[in-house]
């Protein structure tokens, strides 16, 4: 939206007449006039015409309207991208809102639909910030909200952090939020801290210990109450037990108890002795009958003893008289066995040395048998010993050296090749006679037969008949007979060295040879033969046995049945002595059962002795026993007599254990009685002065008072509770609210304000923080210093660059507003005007800023579209 | 014409607890006078007896000077017989205080602490029902279908407790027989416990408090005087004022834009009445933030002139408009906290608490905003 136009008619001085600022320009306008001409008049009327409700009539719409009363007009022309429109309000009288189309004259809206059309314009929605950017003298949303510390001077001088927040919050309506949250939080701190704890000393904390107070005391007060309750239950059921325990029907009826009891107890007490008496008797007489019983049994069983012991003295006589025969015999055994025994070992003894005399003969005929044979072995070795010695010394004598007969027989072999050799290579001739002529040849005399060959060696000379003679002679060697001739000579030396005569000869010896060591192998296995160790060792056997022959006896005996005898005497011997051993014990059986024997009787006599002089003479025993029996019969039915009074007796007997425990019963109950009676009536006192101490006191009422007072105080500090949930609700609200807005503008604004601070540093060097996009050091002169504190021109400054700077994010975002200006550089000196008026200027490319001022001289510099006021009435 | 007062639940002792300290004294001395206004009832209609129909005393130990002090008052009055019957705050469990009240009773005060027939006058019999404890869990008037009088006299029955479902106590049990009257013969049952005047019947009455003691019923305090021709004839009952203090209630059920304060000026009572009056303003239906702020400050400019005044807002919801929110701010952070405090006090997925909540900060953003500098 940019504005072109703006018209009031009776507002403030104006009364009855008005003025209009005409051709507001694109970029900066300046209206620059001295004070009272009706500057801030024409900002306060735009203000209210886009910001007041025609129907209202607030404070900023009272102030518009002249003292002389009437009803203020306000006009404007804008233009927005849907095209240009004429907004006109008026005030008080005649209160209206139209929205025109300029070019047509249309009306477009009237009253609540015109001020909607208005509402949009400048807020751009809700969450927006203002259309309209406006900037008066001397007023930033900061100092206002400072404004009571506005002396402070470290209040006043702000970081740019915080001015530049303040201007964000001031155009996001931060002013009457940063108002709303301090109502807020003024209200909270009274009663809760920081942390949302109660505050000590606050209302709440006061109600809190007032409710804690009062629950107390309810509590102790319930407690008395419930005592004194339980107090009068108790006396109650200590009266009724009271009045029980004191009935006297009641007490006549216990002692009735008691005495009854005692009465049954002397009873119980008088007939336990008279069974005790009768009881004695009883015991006596069945003593009495056992006595009896017993004297009778004792000489009946007396009786029976003697019989049997008769009955055994005869058995034990004739076992005697058996065991004293059978040690007769006994002994006459052992005498036996004991001559037996010494005959067989007599006829051993003759068996042994028969034997050993006969072993004796027959090593010595032995002896003599061996020196005999030894002898002739030796005889025979001698002889062998001597053929060896003589086949050795021929065989020493014809003893050829190993190796000559078998070189002998190479070099005859090697002859045989070389003659044949010679006798190849001689030149032969062979004559063949013509019919007619024969051994007409002849060679040194020998004539030529026909046909017959002959070996030409060395120079021949042929005779031929008639003819003359030829020689022939051969050219020597290569005919083989020099080495055949070598070889001769080596076979002469090799015959001669052997000592032969010839190969055949050698051969013959050879044979002989072999014969000879077979004879000699075959001599000196017979001597071995003969004697196996040695001729020597031979000769000492036979010396050996020669001294040792001695002479030879000769016994007439059987050797092997002389054997025999010996063996039948050893078994003679070893039956014989057993025989012995076996008859010992016989014996000694024999002895023991004797001496048994002889025991028992003694035994039996001793005790037939014993009864007979207990039992009397034999004809009174009868009538003792008789006797007896009648004694014990008496006594028997005594004891029956007595035992059926005791019986009787006792069953008819009292429980004493009963009645005494009955007694004492009866006696506790009426002594517990007694004591109850007291305990309760010294309790029932006790309880009195409590009942008494409580009801005077007026627990209970005090009680309830308490709890009302509990239950009022409960209610008051859930109402502080609801009013602290109520406050924190509202302040996070808040909180979250302003938050956002922040974070919705501040970033983009600071983006936004970064190149026109740095115009405004145009001396210094300044350094951004990189995260706030703040001012962080500036350089100037070679110092660097921090941006920390501000001054008020600085602030002021920042105030204007702040809005420019909205309005460019505005503009970007495709809601252009124009920037207004009311003399809002008075704490500037005039280097720092001239520098906002670039920035103003460099922002005025694309931004509609309207300037009111008063400073004319300062402002001429400012340059752009300079407006007039011109008087104005509406039309009509 | 037998003439008698009929009166019950006095509570002498009450304490107040619950209210503001200074206003105790004048109530709790207002339980004890109550008995020279019930004398003076008597006087002027020529009745010469008072039934006091139970809880006479608010607890069952009251202090000894409290006792006293009401025996005297009673004593004062030396030409009219009381009665007093035990009800279920001051039980015949109270044996303390009965006991003393024994001790100290004056020759025109009768005690009914024994279900026995009492002779009140030549022909005129009393059955009185005693409450034996706080819940004696039976109908203790049984007994009086059986009791024997003579021939032709008035047969007066004096019981404490609950008929049917309702008692002042909200107990259902140890309920007394409706047609208890009829069955025993009755001319007249005159009943206590219920603070409010009631006839169950034409023979039986609850005659309610003379001096109230609490909102709940919203009336003034009463007692019944009962005229009795002669057996069988039915009784004459009027009810004759007693109370001292008013307790009252006011409703005032509001539609979004009306003038709460200007509806409560027009409810309020007069002036000359207002010292002797507990008001509880009940506020209910929606109101705008500005109705809702001159409501409470109405409240708080005439509060001072009443014994005691409440605003009861429980039932008032904030309702907010378009124009309300303006008031707060037309646009920027303060009118989103606004919107959303709206919106969260709307929200039918919260819970009611979060959502009153949310209402009533916005209310109070509207008044703080309401206090700024435009």
């Amino acid at each position: 939206m940019k504005l072109s136009a703006l018209r009031l008619h009776n507002v403030r001085r104006f009364a009855g007449t008005g003025i209009a600022v005409e051709g507001i320009g694109d970029g900066v306008n300046v209206l620059s006039a001295v004070n009272e001409v009706g500057k801030s008049t024409c900002f306060d009327a735009l203000h209210a015409l886009f910001f007041q409700p025609h129907t209202g009539t607030p404070g900023p719409v009272q102030t518009l309207r002249p003292y002389s009363g009437g009803n203020p007009l306000v006009e404007a022309d804008i233009k927005t991208s849907d095209g240009a429109f004429r907004l006109t309000k008026q005030f008080y009288g005649g209160k209206r809102a139209m929205v025109r189309e300029l070019s047509s004259g249309r009306l477009i809206a009237q009253a609540d639909e015109a001020e909607k059309f208005i509402g949009a314009l400048v807020q751009g929605g809700t969450t927006g910030p203002a259309g309209l950017l406006w900037v008066r003298q001397g007023i930033t949303g900061i100092e206002r909200r400072a404004k009571s510390e506005e002396e402070n001077e470290k209040r006043a001088r702000e970081s740019v952090l915080v001015s530049v927040q303040g201007e964000v919050e001031s155009l996001t309506g931060g002013r009457r939020m940063a108002q709303a949250v301090a109502a807020c939080e003024e209200e909270l701190s009274r009663l809760v801290t920081a942390t949302r704890r109660p505050k000590a000393g606050g209302p709440y904390a006061l109600a809190l210990e007032e409710r804690d107070r009062l629950a107390e005391a309810e509590r102790k007060l319930a407690a008395e109450v419930a005592e004194l309750r339980t107090a009068l239950d108790r006396r109650r059921s200590i009266r009724n037990r009271l009045n029980e325990l004191e009935d006297r029907e009641e007490e006549r009826a216990r002692q009735g108890a008691l005495a009854q009891a005692e009465k049954d107890l002397a009873a119980a007490k008088a007939q336990g002795e008279t069974l005790k008496t009768a009881e004695a008797e009883a015991a006596l007489a069945r003593s009495q009958r056992d006595a009896a019983g017993q004297a009778l049994t004792t000489y009946r069983r007396s009786l029976a003893r003697l019989a049997e012991l008769q009955a055994l003295e005869s058995e034990a006589t004739g076992r005697r008289d058996e065991a004293l025969a059978r040690q007769r015999a006994a002994a006459e055994a052992g005498r036996a066995a004991a001559a037996a025994v010494e005959l067989a070992e007599s006829e051993e003894r003759q068996a042994r040395d028969l034997l050993s005399r006969l072993e004796k003969a027959l090593r010595a005929r032995d002896a003599a048998e061996r020196l005999t044979g030894l002898r002739e072995a030796h005889a025979g070795a001698e002889a062998e010993r001597t053929a060896i010695e003589s086949f050795e010394a021929e065989i020493r004598a014809l003893a050829l050296p190993a190796a000559g007969l078998r070189q002998l027989e190479a070099l005859e072999t090697e002859l045989v090749g070389l003659r044949a050799i010679v006798a190849a290579r001689m030149p032969l001739l062979r004559v063949d006679y013509r019919d007619g002529a024969s051994a007409a040849i002849s060679i040194a005399g020998m004539a030529l037969g026909d046909g017959e060959e002959k070996a030409l060696t060395g120079s021949t000379t042929l005779d031929i008949a008639e003819i003359g003679r030829i020689t022939l002679t051969l050219p020597q060697g290569q005919d083989g007979q020099a080495e055949l001739a070598q070889a001769e000579a080596r076979r002469q030396k090799g015959l001669k060295l052997l000592g032969i005569a010839s190969l055949a000869e050698g051969r013959q010896r050879e044979t002989r040879l072999r014969e000879l060591e077979t004879a000699l192998r075959l001599g000196q296995q017979r001597l071995a033969l003969l004697a196996p160790h040695g001729l020597a060792d031979l000769q000492e056997s036979i010396a050996r046995l020669e001294a040792q022959r001695g002479e030879i006896i000769e016994i007439k005996a059987d050797p092997e049945a002389t054997r025999l005898a010996l063996d039948a005497a050893e078994a003679r011997v070893t039956t014989s002595r057993n025989a012995v051993r076996e008859a010992q014990p016989q014996r000694e059986a024999a002895d023991t059962a004797i001496l048994a024997a002889e025991r028992a009787l003694a035994t039996i006599a001793s005790e037939r002795a014993g009864l007979t002089t207990v039992m009397g003479a034999e004809d009174g025993r009868e009538a003792h026993a008789a006797a007896l029996e009648a004694t014990f019969a008496r006594a028997e039915g005594e004891l029956a007599s007595v035992s059926e009074r005791v019986e009787s007796l006792r069953a008819s007997a009292i429980d004493l254990a009963g009645t005494e425990a009955k007694l004492r019963r009866m006696r506790s109950i009426v002594d517990s009685t007694a004591n109850e009676i007291a305990k309760l009536r010294e309790d029932a006192a006790e309880i009195n002065g409590q009942i008494r101490a409580r009801a005077d006191a007026a627990v209970e009422e005090a009680w309830q008072e308490t709890s009302e007072k509990l239950a009022a105080a409960e209610k008051r500090l859930a109402g502080l509770a609801h009013e602290v949930a109520l406050l924190s609700r509202l302040r996070d609200a808040l909180e979250a609210a302003r938050t956002t807005a922040r974070d919705h503008y501040f970033r983009p604004v600071m983006a936004e304000l970064k190149p026109l601070l740095g115009l405004l540093f145009e001396d210094a060097s300044v350094t951004f923080d990189e995260d706030t996009l703040l001012p962080r050091t500036v350089r100037r002169n070679g110092l660097e210093e921090p941006v920390g504190v501000l001054s008020g021109g600085m602030r002021e400054q920042l105030a204007v660059l702040t809005r420019l700077a909205f309005a460019r994010l505005l503009a970007k975002d495709g809601q252009p507003a124009p920037v207004i200006l009311d003399d809002a550089l008075v704490y500037s000196d005039d280097d720092r005007i001239e520098r906002m008026f670039d920035a103003l200027h460099r922002q005025a490319s694309d931004q509609q800023i309207i300037v009111f001022s008063c400073r004319q001289r300062a402002f001429s510099q400012l340059g752009g579209n300079i407006l007039r006021m011109k008087p104005w009435s509406p039309e009509g | 014409m037998f003439r008698f007062i009929h009166s019950s639940d006095l509570h002498i002792g009450k304490r107040f607890g619950n209210l503001p300290e200074e206003l105790r004294g004048r109530l709790r001395d207002a339980r004890h006078t109550v008995l020279d206004r019930l004398a003076a009832q008597a006087r002027m209609a020529g009745a010469g007896t008072i039934l006091l129909a139970g809880d006479c005393f608010d607890t069952e130990t009251p202090s000894p000077a409290m006792l006293r002090q009401a025996l005297a008052a009673m004593a004062g009055h030396a030409g009219l017989r009381w009665v007093m019957l035990p009800g279920n705050h001051d039980s015949l469990l109270a044996e303390e205080l009965w006991a003393a009240a024994r001790a100290a009773l004056p020759g025109n005060v009768m005690l009914a602490t024994e279900p026995e027939p009492i002779l009140l006058a030549p022909g005129v019999t009393l059955l009185p029902a005693p409450c034996t404890t706080r819940r004696p869990g039976r109908d203790l008037t049984e007994w009086m279908d059986r009791a024997a009088t003579p021939e032709g006299a008035l047969r007066i029955g004096l019981a404490h407790g609950a008929i049917q479902s309702f008692s002042e106590d909200g107990s259902g049990l140890d309920i007394i027989a409706p047609d208890r009257a009829s069955r025993a013969g009755l001319d007249y049952l005159a009943l206590g416990d219920w603070h409010g005047q009631m006839a169950v019947n034409a023979r039986s009455w609850y005659s309610g408090t003379p001096e109230p003691d609490r909102f709940k019923h919203g009336e003034p305090g009463r007692a019944l005087l009962v005229g009795l021709a002669g057996p069988g004839a039915v009784p004459e009952v009027t009810p004759v004022e007693t109370g001292s203090f008013a307790w009252r209630s006011l409703s005032l059920d509001l539609l979004s834009g009306d003038d709460a304060a200007t509806a409560l000026a027009a409810e309020l009572p007069g002036g000359s009445g207002r010292r002797q009056t507990l008001l509880r303003v009940i506020a209910s239906g929606r109101l705008r933030p500005a109705a809702r702020m001159a409501l409470e400050a109405a409240i708080a400019g005439v509060a001072p002139e009443f014994a005691e005044l409440q605003l009861d807002t429980e039932g008032l919801a904030a309702d907010c408009e378009d124009t309300d929110l303006d008031a707060i701010d037309r646009a920027g952070a303060l009118r989103q906290a606004a919107e959303l405090l709206l919106a969260e006090s709307h929200d039918e997925g919260r819970p009611e608490a979060e959502r009153e909540i949310a209402g009533e900060a916005l209310v109070r953003l509207f008044s703080y905003c309401d206090a700024m500098q435009p």
